[in-house]
């Protein structure tokens, strides 16, 4: 017993000792942009595609935002982020305010078996708390991707199309094709921390603007099945009515391909208008 | 891989059934003495499922089987728990079945040593409480080992390190700590002679965790601490009806997903006196804290891997309407939390006590948002609740309880969306003692509120036939908003050990509350089981 009171007493001294103060000055680290400008042969430049489950009564979820518009500086077209609204924060609309949130959304959320808000899927590898989508995303960026997309979508007498090219450059590709619309530009209410960093007071923003906002799916729920082969592109054209609620100059399209390893490459695309 | 989880949960439950064979042999010799408990609750869902509750048709169980052995010099125990189907509103990570409790415990007169899996708190628990909460889904138990020693007479020291339970894992990080407690009046005879008791005490505990990449930015991730320190120092002195318990802890850098990764230091300082004699009690209590989420895991969110505990200082009520809008600690955001209970026994043959007598009790808690500046209040109130409870016996026969309460409730703040809700509550609780084993309960219970779902109503009657029966109906109707009814039957049968409860009804999307912490759980609807089992 004397031996045993010995090591423990040794051991609470050494981690007493162990005290980690960190100034100010020294609390980040500087890391160099690691993006990955040239691709191994047979591949190609992975996009990122970041679907960030946020919702109007979601107090948090500007913070997601904010991360997402500093990964959007630094990565530009790379990153690809989808607002999908719903879930239990989420909020359908009344005569008085417009709803963002969509039965499309709670599928998606209740599907993911999703826990809190905000919360995102990086390439759909599992639940990603948003201060951690910035590594993420980092680490989904660094991987060649062996798919590569084109997309073009264009309104012409009250219908979108949408065109999807999709190339496998090693081997057979087997997935899902899958195509969202989405409409940036939307002011809304959004509840929100005032300034969003700060826990201790919370404001209902009438004017909140709203960016890449999920408004429906255009080739369904989850998309379609696509077998694509080295050197045999696929392409995949779509049409779908123009809803009058979206202002049509805002419109834009996502599209990618994924399967049970996650999404393999992603792409988003304006719609031009012909009208 | 799945192959070799399978083998590791079969390996977990033979040591589980092994050790219950020894213990039955075992408790062949006098001297060793076998306990345990069965708890199974199981929910049979009859409707569809929809924003994430059961699906239809579906058999969920929460089940527990504890077994203990206790001897002269040791004690042991296991556990097995199966959730593989767990009931709604639990965390993802809840589901799951295993052995996750398995201890050994060596005892001398002086001291104690344990290995395996423990439960401890040091101090109120502002820098260490370890503990089981089934209804919220909490276990956060120590894998580890514990040394409690009493070296001297009025002294206790612990000493103990561990990973915490995590549900299925132990992925934290390294928790230890020690703590001392010296009991002043078993010293010095001044104090005992003048029947006062002073302890004082003293904590510490350390967690270790490993580095990982926390970006902030593209281009910067945080310098994190690997080595968090928290400390706690507090005294308390009781002296006949007085008591008096101030405590202070204090913790060191701990950037956190709970407090926005901030490198600020976390305080809770709180004083509580109480006054207790025959007939009249009063309490005051008073806590201010802030920045004291403190896990064992700096990226968790959600309802697991805390190692510490702040009380709510906020009434914990039974009633179903006073219990509809629960307060939740805000741990990382902080707060000033105040309460006070006054409690009164009017005596019997007295004009207010009547022939029976009468007790009245009134409670206020306040809980408000703090400033960086210690004394002052930050703009929201959080929680706050005036409650006065008055019981009397009418008549030899008849008990009535009537309660009024004032309740504000900032649902924001507690659950991230939604306003400040002002409510007031009534309710009347009636015993009628029909014959000498058979007594009815009645609750009428009303809410008013203009905001939310508005007003609501409850009504119960609970019908106890002595000793094995007890049949319960109730139904809680939103007439304010939703005019859905929620109602449920029960029939609760007792004998020896063994109780069985049995019944049919809808519950409610809401919290679920106890001691500060909260989860949400969403509407079932269902046959329910519950059997319960000691021996």
């Amino acid at each position: 017993m004397k031996k045993i009171k010995i090591i423990y007493l040794l051991f609470f001294a050494s981690l007493m000792a162990a005290c980690s103060h960190i100034d100010e000055a020294d609390q980040l680290i500087y890391v160099a942009p690691d993006i990955v400008e040239e691709c191994p042969p047979n591949s190609a430049l992975r996009n990122v595609l970041l679907e960030d489950f946020t919702g109007q009564q979601c107090v948090n979820c500007p913070r997601g935002t904010k991360v997402i518009e500093q990964l959007q500086e630094a990565y530009a077209d790379r990153l690809i982020a989808v607002g999908i609204h719903g879930g239990p924060l989420g909020f359908k609309g009344n005569a008085a305010a417009i709803g963002l949130a969509t039965d499309l959304g709670d599928t998606y959320y209740n599907h993911w078996q999703l826990e809190y808000q905000p919360v995102g899927l990086v390439d759909r590898h599992g639940a990603v708390n948003y201060t951690d989508w910035f590594t993420a995303v980092r680490e989904e960026l660094a991987k060649p991707s062996k798919v590569s997309m084109q997309a073009e979508a264009s309104i012409s007498n009250g219908q979108v199309s949408v065109s999807i090219k999709t190339e496998c450059l090693d081997g057979t590709y087997n997935g899902m094709l899958q195509v969202w619309l989405l409409e940036d530009g939307i002011t809304a209410t959004q509840k929100r921390h005032d300034p969003i960093d700060n826990d201790n007071t919370t404001i209902n923003d009438k004017n909140y603007l709203h960016n890449h906002v999920l408004r429906t799916a255009v080739n369904g729920t989850w998309g379609e099945a696509l077998s694509v082969a080295a050197n045999e592109p696929a392409t995949k054209t779509y049409q779908l009515p123009l809803d009058a609620a979206w202002v049509s100059t805002n419109l834009s399209i996502v599209a990618f391909v994924y399967n049970d390893s996650g999404v393999e490459q992603a792409i988003k695309a304006n719609i031009t208008i012909k009208e | 891989m799945r192959n070799k989880h399978l083998h590791a949960k079969a390996a977990c439950c033979l040591c589980f059934f092994v050790f219950i064979a020894i213990t039955a042999t075992a408790q062949e010799q006098q001297d060793i003495h076998l306990s345990g408990s069965i708890q199974s609750d199981m929910l049979f869902s009859t409707q569809d499922a929809k924003d994430g509750s059961a699906q239809k048709h579906d058999f969920l169980t929460n089940t527990y089987a504890d077994v203990m052995l206790q001897s002269q010099y040791v004690d042991a125990g296991t556990r097995l728990e199966y959730m593989e189907k767990p009931l709604p509103g639990f965390e993802n990570d809840f589901k799951g079945w295993g052995v996750p409790h398995f201890w050994v415990k060596g005892k001398l007169s002086k001291a104690e040593l344990t290995a395996g899996t423990f439960y401890e708190q040091f101090g109120s628990g502002f820098i260490l409480r370890s503990y089981e909460e089934r209804s919220l889904g909490i276990d956060n138990s120590l894998l580890g080992a514990r040394l409690v020693l009493k070296p001297l007479k009025g002294v206790t020291v612990k000493m103990l390190s561990g990973k915490q339970r995590h549900y299925w894992k132990w992925d934290g990080g390294l928790v230890s700590g020690a703590d001392a407690e010296l009991s002043l009046d078993e010293w010095l005879p001044t104090l005992s002679q003048h029947e006062t008791r002073l302890s004082l005490g003293g904590s510490w505990v350390n967690k270790y965790e490993k580095d990982e990449d926390i970006f902030v930015d593209p281009t910067h991730r945080l310098n994190l601490p690997k080595y968090v320190n928290a400390w706690d120092v507090r005294a308390n002195l009781n002296r006949g009806p007085w008591g008096l318990l101030a405590e202070y802890a204090q913790k060191t850098q701990d950037p956190s997903f709970d407090n926005n990764y901030s490198y600020a230091n976390g305080h809770v300082a709180m004083l509580s006196g109480s006054y207790s004699a025959k007939g009249m009690s009063v309490l005051l209590q008073a806590k201010r804290s802030e920045n004291m989420s403190f896990r064992s895991q700096r990226n968790r969110l959600g309802t697991s891997m805390f190692i510490n505990h702040l009380p709510a200082f906020t009434l914990d009520h039974t009633y179903t309407l006073a219990a509809l809008y629960p307060y939740a600690t805000q741990l990382a955001a902080g707060e000033w939390a105040y309460q006070t209970e006054v409690g009164y026994n009017f005596k019997r043959k007295t004009a207010l006590g009547g022939k029976y007598g009468m007790n009245v009790k009134v409670n206020y808690s306040y809980v408000r948002a703090i400033q960086s500046a210690w004394l002052k209040w930050g703009s929201d109130t959080y929680y706050q609740d005036l409650n006065i409870q008055l019981t009397r016996r009418l008549a030899r026969d008849i008990k009535l309880n009537f309660m009024y309460m004032n309740q504000r409730y900032n649902k924001t703040v507690i659950e991230g969306e939604g306003e400040l809700i002002h409510s007031n509550i009534f309710v009347a609780d009636a015993l009628f003692q029909l014959a000498r084993n058979t007594k009815l309960r009645t609750e009428l219970q009303y809410l008013t509120t203009r905001q939310d779902q508005h007003d609501w109503a409850f009504a119960l009657a609970e019908l106890s036939l002595a000793p094995h029966w007890m049949v319960t109906v109730s139904d809680l109707w939103n007439h304010g908003d939703t005019k859905k009814h929620y109602y449920l039957g029960q029939v609760t049968y007792n004998i020896g050990a063994h109780r069985i409860q049995m019944g049919y009804g809808r519950t409610r999307a809401g919290y679920n509350c106890s001691g500060g912490v909260c989860r949400f759980v969403p509407e079932t609807e269902g046959i329910t089981l519950a059997y319960n089992y000691n021996f």
